[in-house]
């Protein structure tokens, strides 16, 4: 009997204990209203007790965050002036000692519990969310499609060749969540009322099966963008471009960009691929060697077959930078594909004597 | 079985659709514990470590980091390389920290074992010695990795 009574009074406890901890939380989390001031000059009231990223988009402004708010990408940092309460352990891996030191936070990790100051870019109010329809599919490759989406609300979108979009997958099969990745637009910017990504299929990626898997012409979807600084200075200099598998997309849209509006630089466009089933596009960027006066397109296969009969360059694209540059100096490089290449690429560009300052990229993230 | 707040996090964050598409538990429906308790066993009957076969993978994925041209031939016994695609992993055990997608595939070129892993996969194993679940495409069986790596 003396059993049973501790039971009941322990359970009786932890019951109260519960009911008090539902009702505290309920008081003790109702942050009210609170008031972001932006860059000193645009104050947004918003809702206390969730994120900054949360908060921002929900007005309407949109920071990149490549994994939906999760704390993974590091894509969401801004500058919290004050109010943002101290850093979390989730952001410490993300954020190096000068950030640090300058207030620079995960705004993802942010909770928004009083009045804010923030500073982030004045680009970012040029971003909006869209909504699109997918319009085509192309398959490229064994494992990377074009798709093309025509936007309905809004109706165009204002981006400069280069940049990119973050695709927001809705929750299908086992995917309960929406997920949201970045995709650097491959289209014009001349040709506003549609975009293209090139998606090459990760293993496991959820996102990119998706796409490859499951979406289909007239699908709706939705993004926003346009992000990131990606995009070609208007300078004289010559111009290297240097990609990887899809890491053409952005390269595709800033040559089309430069067909619109003409372009007499020298340039020239090194792509890497490991075999001929790798490579795509290529008439189409041949035929950009009969649009400009001087450019040059140079695919380079690391695993070419003799049964490929491949007689193009092979093996690294750095081996060619050297005859690629005449003035280094006065050479920009544009760069898009896997960390790796990238790296190798831009110390041979450095040593070549490229300014660091003249060599631009998009890593994969 | 009762389980901590965390440990239903956890278990939850393993699930397909989360943080990978097919999550990090496969068909096994054992809890992660089990899984974790049965490798140990394992790698206790084959005089190994987790820290130790943690540190044979990061060792192959360091000195294969640059093969996005070509494979790279190591110690004249594996063949390896990594490729980096889009995008980083956090861990399911909510550990700080996230990994980058870099795939490592290991060929030995005696035996014809081919082993695959992630940066993530050697954090898993050399953190919370787990080899994720039967059937997971990430999974690391560890008779397969000592009988490929030592």
């Amino acid at each position: 009997m003396l059993i049973v009574r501790d039971i009941l009074v322990a359970s009786a406890i932890s019951g109260s204990l519960a009911v008090i901890l539902v009702i505290a939380q309920r008081y003790l989390n109702d942050y009210g209203d609170c008031t972001i001031h932006i860059n000193q000059k645009r104050d947004v009231t918003v809702k206390g007790g969730i994120s900054l990223l949360g908060a921002l988009t929900d007005r309407q402004i949109f920071l990149p965050s490549a994994c939906g708010g999760k704390g993974s990408c590091g894509t969401c940092k801004c500058k919290v002036d004050n109010g943002g309460g101290p850093v979390l352990p989730t952001e410490k891996p993300l954020l190096n000692a000068q950030e640090l030191a300058g207030n620079i936070r995960l705004s993802c990790q942010v909770k928004v519990k009083s009045d804010l100051s923030i500073t982030i870019p004045d680009a970012i109010f040029n971003i909006r969310r869209y909504n699109a329809v997918v319009s085509e599919i192309v398959d490229y490759t064994y494992d990377i499609k074009g798709v093309t989406f025509a936007l309905t609300e809004p109706a165009t979108i204002d981006f400069k060749a280069g940049q990119y979009v973050q695709l927001e997958a809705p929750p299908y099969v086992n995917v309960k969540q929406k997920t949201i990745r970045a995709y650097s637009i491959s289209s014009k910017p001349e040709d506003n009322n549609h975009i293209q990504l090139i998606i090459r299929l990760v293993p496991e990626g959820i996102c990119t099966t998706w796409v490859h898997q499951y979406l289909q012409v007239g699908d709706p979807v939705s993004f926003t963008g346009p992000y990131g600084d990606f995009f070609i200075r208007e300078t004289q200099a010559d111009m290297i471009f240097i990609a990887g598998g899809s890491g053409m997309a952005p390269i595709k849209g800033m040559l089309e960009h430069l067909q619109m509006t003409g372009c007499n630089r020298r340039m020239l466009f090194f792509f890497g691929a490991r075999s001929p089933k790798d490579l795509y596009l290529t008439e189409e960027f041949k035929a950009f060697e009969q649009v400009f006066p001087d450019f040059t397109y140079s695919p380079v296969l690391s695993r070419a077959n003799p049964e490929d009969n491949w007689t193009g360059r092979t093996g690294y694209i750095m081996t060619y930078l050297p005859e690629a540059i005449h003035d280094p100096k006065h050479t920009e490089a544009y760069m898009c594909g896997s960390p790796a290449m990238l790296s190798s690429c831009q110390k041979d560009l450095l040593a070549l004597g490229v300014p660091k300052e003249n060599i631009y990229f998009d890593s994969f993230g | 079985m009762k389980q901590t707040p965390l440990e239903m996090k956890i278990q939850a964050r393993m699930q397909p659709g989360t943080i990978t598409l097919s999550g990090f538990l496969g068909t096994d429906e054992r809890h992660y514990h089990a899984i974790i308790a049965e490798d140990e066993q394992t790698l206790a009957r084959l005089g190994k470590t987790a820290e130790e076969i943690a540190d044979r993978l990061d060792y192959f994925t360091k000195a294969s980091w640059d093969s996005f041209v070509t494979p790279v031939v190591i110690d004249n016994l594996y063949e390896v390389e990594t490729e980096i695609t889009r995008g980083k992993l956090p861990c399911p055990f909510t550990h700080k920290g996230i990994y980058r997608k870099a795939i490592t595939t290991l060929t030995h070129l005696n035996n014809g074992i081919v082993l695959r892993w992630t940066t993530l996969n050697i954090h898993l194993i050399r953190d919370h010695h787990f080899f994720e679940g039967t059937g997971s495409p990430f999974r690391l069986d560890p008779e397969q990795v000592v009988k490929a790596l030592f």
